[in-house]
């Protein structure tokens, strides 16, 4: 059974940018390809780059802020009142 | 003017526990929520422990169906053993046993409920009882005066003052951060969990799972997975620390849903999922850095959660509790130094979260080596514990032959077992029995009785019969 992901999480508009990846700081070490459940870490030609849908995707669990020990990556919670609405959690 | 004696970030359980017990300690107190309401950034299974009901009876009776729809007693856990073949191999079911002490948790294990009713309800003691929620509104930073903590700024520019901050915001504290306390965890130290919702109707959970409403699947292919049972729908979910990920964490949780099992479950429940979660989760053997000048971090934000499960919204209700009284006498006395403050730790140290944490050490390591190491122990565990509990169950050879069969099984797996039990259940056992680990553990004295134990168990067949071999 593959469950679709499509549609099962409810969103707010207007979060405005809240993560964002210091490419200087990145040394490679894929651990936010592994963390992310939305799967939007990816990797071209060796460099490190987050989904450009991110915002409308994101489950905000904050994971990939969290696993990344060389601090290149940045994140605050989305805009108050903004981003994922969780009804059943 | 925005100015107050106590500000609170974050309206989860901890936070708005601690607004509730300010506001009636006369503190002007007022408390954030970066959602629209309380509750709508949060998941989390919900069981809430017996222990909420009996520390915060006031509060927990008026916990009821008609205010929280979802509410479903959870009376009996299932535990499902999954073999590496992706088989469920065997399950048990479990009631409270006869040694429970405390009346009411002999009928229930947990109240199941979403956090989308349970967080507005706990919220509305604290504006009850006279302090001011303000929802959608994210804090960012922290105000300082002279060096001190003298507020917090949301994203739109907005300031409150107060003397003193609780940080309620839970796994990824912005108080934590820009207090310095604490800029992350260490990969050890917080855990990934994410779920699925499932709908389901609510007659059909009531015939199949009648009053067996939680659920752990112990996997050898995937981190123990629970299953806790609402009104009208459940939650699948798992987790483990930051170090462990090697593929995505939906690649495990997708794993448990396609066991065959598992369909067959979903198919007679009539299940849908619903909704997809994820969210951190601090898991740590101690809590650290809980307090500075000014500043005071409670539940998650402060890495309260139960060492051995992670229950933590009674660890987040308990120290906030704690923090409110503390920083009372902080605003009675003038005094928000970090020394001052340090009544918080001495304050929890002695509750049972405390007592929880004094064998913190040895309950984290036990519950990371067995169901959070799937293939490393529970691949081995589940065929052993299946053996013991359930190789009794075959038809095919005289039950003695069958007993000898099992005990040489079970022994096979003792290269395994015994270096597990050695770093990891004496010594918890030592912890709990207050005993000299050295005594229990001492290695020269556990080979002299182990072999011996084993020896006592038969080696050969003993011959009954002239035809069994
Ligand atoms: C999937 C999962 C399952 C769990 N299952 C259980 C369980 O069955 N039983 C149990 O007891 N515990 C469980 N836990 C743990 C429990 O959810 C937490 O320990 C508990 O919620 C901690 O409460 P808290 O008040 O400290 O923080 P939280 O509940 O996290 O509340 C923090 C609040 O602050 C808000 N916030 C955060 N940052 C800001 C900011 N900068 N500005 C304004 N607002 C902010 C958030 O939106 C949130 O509402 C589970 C956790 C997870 C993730
Ligand atoms: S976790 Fe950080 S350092 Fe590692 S690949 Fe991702 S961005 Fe780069
Ligand atoms: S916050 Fe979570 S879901 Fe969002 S990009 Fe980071 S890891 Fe992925």
């Amino acid at each position: 059974m593959k469950i679709e992901l499509e549609g099962l999480t409810k969103r707010i508009p207007g979060t405005g940018e809240f993560i964002s990846i210091n490419s200087l700081k990145c040394n490679n070490c894929d651990r936010c390809l592994f963390v992310c459940v939305m799967n939007l870490w990816r990797k071209k030609e060796g460099k490190i780059y987050l989904a450009e849908d991110y915002q409308s995707k994101c489950l905000e669990c904050a994971a990939c802020f969290q696993v990344c020990d060389a601090g290149a990556i940045m994140f605050k919670y989305p805009a108050g009142g903004t981003g994922i609405v969780i009804e059943k959690g | 003017m925005n100015t107050y004696d106590l500000i609170i970030v974050g309206a989860g359980p901890g936070g708005s526990v601690a607004a509730k017990i300010a506001a009636e300690k006369g503190l002007k107190t007022v408390f954030f929520e970066r959602g629209r309401k309380p509750g709508e950034k949060n998941s989390s299974g919900c069981g809430l422990g017996p222990r909420m009901f009996r520390d915060f009876p006031e509060m927990m009776k008026k916990l009821t169906p008609e205010k929280c729809h979802s509410m479903r007693a959870g009376v009996a856990a299932r535990n499902y053993f999954v073999n590496k073949d992706d088989i469920v191999a065997g399950y048990i079911m479990a009631r409270p046993t006869e040694s429970v002490s405390y009346e009411p948790a002999k009928s229930w294990i947990t109240m199941n409920v979403y956090r989308s009713e349970f967080d507005p309800w706990i919220a509305e003691f604290a504006t009850d009882a006279g302090a001011e929620l303000k929802t959608s509104t994210l804090i960012i930073d922290l105000l300082k005066e002279n060096g001190k903590v003298s507020g917090v700024i949301d994203d739109k520019g907005e300031k409150y003052k107060a003397p003193i901050v609780i940080g309620a915001d839970g796994a990824v504290s912005t108080v934590a951060q820009k207090s310095g306390l604490r800029s992350k965890w260490s990969q050890n130290q917080v855990t990934l969990t994410l779920q699925y919702d499932f709908q389901a109707p609510s007659e059909k959970i009531d015939d199949i799972m009648g009053d067996e409403t939680l659920a752990v699947w112990w996997g050898s292919n995937f981190p123990a997975s629970y299953q806790v049972f609402f009104n009208d729908g459940f939650h699948q979910g798992l987790g483990n620390w930051m170090t462990w990920w090697d593929k995505t964490p939906l690649f495990y949780l997708n794993r448990v849903v396609n066991l065959k099992y598992y369909q067959r479950l979903l198919k007679i429940l009539d299940a849908k999922p619903r909704e997809l979660q994820a969210h951190l989760l601090p898991w740590l053997d101690y809590p650290y850095n809980t307090y500075t000048d000014g500043i005071i971090l409670i539940g998650d934000a402060g890495g309260f959660p139960c060492p051995l499960e992670a229950e933590g919204i009674y660890p987040a209700m308990v120290t906030g509790k704690i923090a409110a009284e503390v920083a009372a006498e902080a605003v009675s006395s003038g005094d928000f130094s970090k020394e001052s403050l340090k009544k918080f730790d001495e304050g929890w140290k002695k509750t049972s979260i405390g007592e929880e944490f004094e064998a913190g050490a040895e309950l984290w390591n036990i519950w990371k080596a067995l169901p959070f190491s799937p293939k490393e122990t529970m691949s081995w565990f589940v065929p052993m514990i299946m053996e013991i509990l359930g190789g009794i169950f075959d038809w095919s050879q005289p039950h003695g032959k069958r007993v000898r069969q099992i005990i040489s099984h079970v022994k096979s797996y003792m290269p395994k077992a015994t270096p597990f039990i050695m770093k990891n259940v004496f010594p918890l056992v030592a912890k709990i029995f207050e005993d000299d680990l050295d005594k229990i553990m001492d290695p020269k004295k556990i080979m002299k009785v182990l072999p011996k134990l084993l020896d006592m168990l038969p080696q050969k067949k003993k011959r009954r019969g002239s035809q069994e071999k």
